[in-house]
């Protein structure tokens, strides 16, 4: 039998290079069965090209030197970021799963071929934490959750028996209690012997789930080592700033409470169709104040923001600023007040024309808010660019040639070129890595120091984002279950269900792993 | 090795754009400029005579073949892309309004009415048309287009809609940014892809309706020059003297499949190539 700490897939010096650029320069790593290996880093350090070179899969174009090693041709699973794109959504998940169950019956006789697959599926989708999976099985890819669809991926790479599996970016985006179902869904699989390679830029997940860290920059492996050594003492300075990031400090207490409010809901309900998914009964907003509204998926939170920036006008009940009713849909509002409620989208990329250059499609808020001549717009474009360091070149690229911290970056620019009086951010960080999110954050932070007129409205998952605010609501299934200042919220929350999201957040970042099974 | 894979398929898109150009250059050149350089009809023949000073032999009633070709091009070609011109000139407009309309009166105003007209089978409103207005080669371009508003109306509209619904049209929103510069400068733009590979097969669908038309003797006189009605008034004589009906078909071939030639071309992306190991 093999040792049991026999690596089952080794890669030894890879260099992936497109026309010329490294993408990826003399990574060395080992895959060991049982073993949690992270792969950290920001967006563009070459996690995902390692992590996919692991499958045999080089992005097209590259030139590869080194060598990638599998123990006996072990099949390897991949979880992608989205899973929905890896299900065929024209077939049931039985059908998914059956066709990698069928050819491992096929010894038996035809009469009991079907009974066996169908147990086969079964245990892989128990082994995959899908316990009510007979359920499922009938279902189509796109009535699954995003979680239930990445765990009958995960079940679709156990079903062939893989000895590894690489899950790209398996939390982004997601609430603090997902989060920590997906560590032990990862853990139980690591549990059962299967090596796994987690690429995240999500530090708490790794910190709960992984053994061995590699933190990744521009391509190279600046530092790695076992999770707790890494932590306790990072030797390079880069993973020192990567791990820094911890917690900005709630200020708290620095805006004023008194003074009319600039943003009133009342009575708000909201509705997609003939469901209602929203009900705020009074939400208030001071100049210069920080509101973040925080909920998981599915909470509302993206509909409240959007009846705010006049882009969901599906909804009964009053929003006032300054003590007039804002028109719902934000066709209906003039030059003025449509500068003043700005929105920045969650999908930056998705956000911008992606045929014409930054600067250009920044200026027009300029132009078109503020009657702002073309070259003075441009100029002042130019200039906000710069201050929320997308200086010089950068500027003149096209979208399409942006990271997504610079895409976000470039989105608040064409916001704030608006000199909006209310700033609605939906979960803008939520795609990035922490050295980035940090960044915005910061920005962010200093641009209400700086001028304040400006309120800010974060929307939010992520509890460590809302510290950045004054006053915190949180949102659960449509309803305003609390909301307070943020110092409280976060310290002595009211509703269980804050409970819970603060629970699961600490829990994460504390760094337990609750193995199922050992 | 990657590289040079690159500037194959750069080479390879570019001789496929040559050949296209060439495949409709041929009937183009000809059908605009063939019409300058014919001399006088001179004496007729016998019909269907190879030979004796005809490059091409003569037709049906004994005229030259060649000069009838020379003659014959302007209507069919003019015909059909300005019919598909006018076609997208109204379809355009109407496609992009409704998509990006949030009122649902004003999509069905605009769409409805167009349905309707999809379930008449073209041919057939033609030639109703036709039996009462007699129309002229301007009548027909306008009936071609008319029947061709609905198909390309519904293209434009599934294609904006797409667009429309993306997070850049809100963005566009907030910004106070125009409609025209919505619709046009990026709702039309990011679905051209689309409308330029639909432009390349409606151009050839209504080649065809154009030259059936005519073949029936709607739009053009029977004995017109004019490449379908050869086609159609020279098949008698196929056998014994092929060239009066080649040719001109040969011609509407060309200008078809160089057409779809070179818009593949145009629209053709860079093919990926797949890393791999050296």
């Amino acid at each position: 039998m093999r040792n049991s700490t026999d690596p089952v897939a080794e890669i030894r010096d890879l260099r992936v290079e497109i026309d010329g650029r490294a993408i990826v320069d003399g990574v060395r790593l080992r895959v060991r069965p049982g073993k949690v290996t992270a792969l950290v880093g920001a967006s563009g350090s070459g996690k995902t090209t390692t992590g996919l070179a692991l499958l045999g899969e080089y992005p097209p174009g590259a030139t590869v030197t080194g060598e990638v090693l599998r123990a006996g041709d072990a099949p390897a699973g991949y979880v992608p970021q989205h899973p929905a794109a890896v299900l065929n959504p024209a077939r049931r998940v039985s059908a998914l799963l059956d066709d990698l169950a069928r050819p491992q019956v096929r010894h038996l006789p035809r009469s009991e071929r079907r009974g066996a697959a169908r147990e086969l599926v079964l245990r892989a989708l128990a082994d995959a934490q899908l316990p009510d999976g007979e359920v499922l099985l009938r279902r189509h890819p796109h009535q699954l959750s995003g979680g239930q669809q990445q765990r009958v991926v995960l079940a679709q790479a156990l079903l062939l028996g893989a000895r590894f599996v690489v899950a790209d970016e398996p939390t982004t985006g997601q609430d603090a209690l997902t989060k920590s179902r997906i560590v032990q869904q990862l853990a139980a699989v690591a549990a059962r012997g299967i090596a796994v390679v987690l690429l995240s830029h999500d530090l708490d997940v790794v910190r709960a789930l992984a053994d061995e860290v590699l933190v990744m920059r521009d391509g190279r492996v600046v530092e790695s080592g076992p999770v707790r050594r890494l932590w306790s003492a990072p030797r390079h300075e880069w993973t020192r700033r990567l791990l820094d990031e911890r917690r900005p400090v709630p200020e708290g207490g620095t805006s004023p409470d008194a003074g009319p409010p600039v943003l009133e809901v009342r009575d708000l309900v909201a509705a997609h169709g003939r469901s209602t998914v929203l009900r705020v009964p009074r939400i208030t907003l001071r100049a210069g104040e920080c509101l973040a509204v925080v909920g998981r998926s599915g909470s509302g939170k993206t509909t409240l923001a959007r009846c705010l920036a006049g882009l969901h006008r599906d909804h009964r009940g009053e929003i006032l600023l300054d003590g007039t009713a804002l028109p719902r849909s934000l066709r209906h509002r003039d030059r003025a007040r449509l500068a003043a409620v700005q929105y920045v989208f969650q999908d930056a990329r998705a956000a911008f024309d992606e045929h014409r250059a930054m600067l250009g499609q920044v200026a027009r808020t300029a132009v078109r808010l503020r009657g702002v001549d073309e070259h003075t717009a441009v100029r002042e474009a130019s200039a906000m660019l710069g201050r929320l360091g997308l200086a010089g070149d950068l500027a003149h690229r096209l979208p399409g040639e942006l990271s997504g911290g610079e895409l976000q970056r470039a989105a608040l620019a064409r916001a704030l070129l608006a000199r909006p009086r209310i700033l609605v951010c939906d979960e803008i960080t939520s795609g990035l890595d922490t050295v980035t999110r940090r960044a915005l954050l910061d920005l962010l932070a200093g641009l209400l120091g700086e001028r304040d007129d400006l309120s800010l409205v974060l929307v939010t998952h992520d509890l460590d984002t809302a510290r950045l605010a004054d006053r915190i609501a949180v949102l659960d299934a449509g309803d305003l279950v609390e909301q307070g200042p943020a110092q409280q919220v976060l310290t002595a929350p009211r509703h269980p269900f804050t409970v819970s999201l603060l629970e699961a957040t600490a829990h994460l970042s504390s760094g337990n792993r609750s193995r199922a099974g050992t | 090795m990657t590289t040079k894979a690159t500037a194959r398929s750069a080479r390879r898109r570019r001789s496929r754009f040559a050949l296209g150009l060439g495949i409709v250059a041929v009937p183009l050149v000809l059908a605009l400029l063939g019409p300058l350089f014919t001399g006088d009809p001179g004496p007729r023949s016998a019909s269907f005579t190879l030979g004796g000073g005809h490059w091409l032999g003569t037709d049906f009633v004994g005229r030259d073949v060649w000069r009838q070709v020379l003659h014959g091009g302007r209507t069919v070609v003019l015909t059909a892309l300005a019919a598909t011109a006018l076609a997208y000139l109204v379809a355009l407009p109407v496609g992009l309004v409704s998509a990006l309309t949030h009122l649902r009166r004003l999509e069905d105003v605009l769409m409805r009415p167009l349905d309707v007209l999809l379930a008449v089978p073209s041919l057939l409103l033609i030639l109703l048309v036709a039996s009462v207005f007699a129309p002229g080669a301007a009548g027909l371009a306008l009936l071609v287009a008319l029947v061709n508003v609905p198909d390309a109306a519904r293209i434009v509209r599934a294609a904006a809609g797409e667009v429309a619904a993306r997070p850049a049209v809100e963005a566009l929103r907030m910004q106070g940014e125009t409609w025209w510069r919505i619709a046009v400068g990026y709702v039309g733009r990011s679905s051209l892809r689309t409308l330029a590979a639909d432009a390349g097969i409606r151009l050839t669908g209504v080649l065809y309706l154009v030259s059936t038309a005519a073949f029936l003797g709607v739009g053009v006189a029977p004995d017109a020059a004019d490449w379908a009605v050869m086609v159609d008034r020279n098949r008698t004589g196929l056998l014994v003297q092929p060239w009066a009906v080649v040719v001109p078909a040969l011609l509407i071939v060309a200008l078809t499949t160089g057409t779809n030639l070179l818009f593949d071309a145009a629209l053709e992306k860079t093919p990926r190539t797949k890393g791999r190991r050296p």
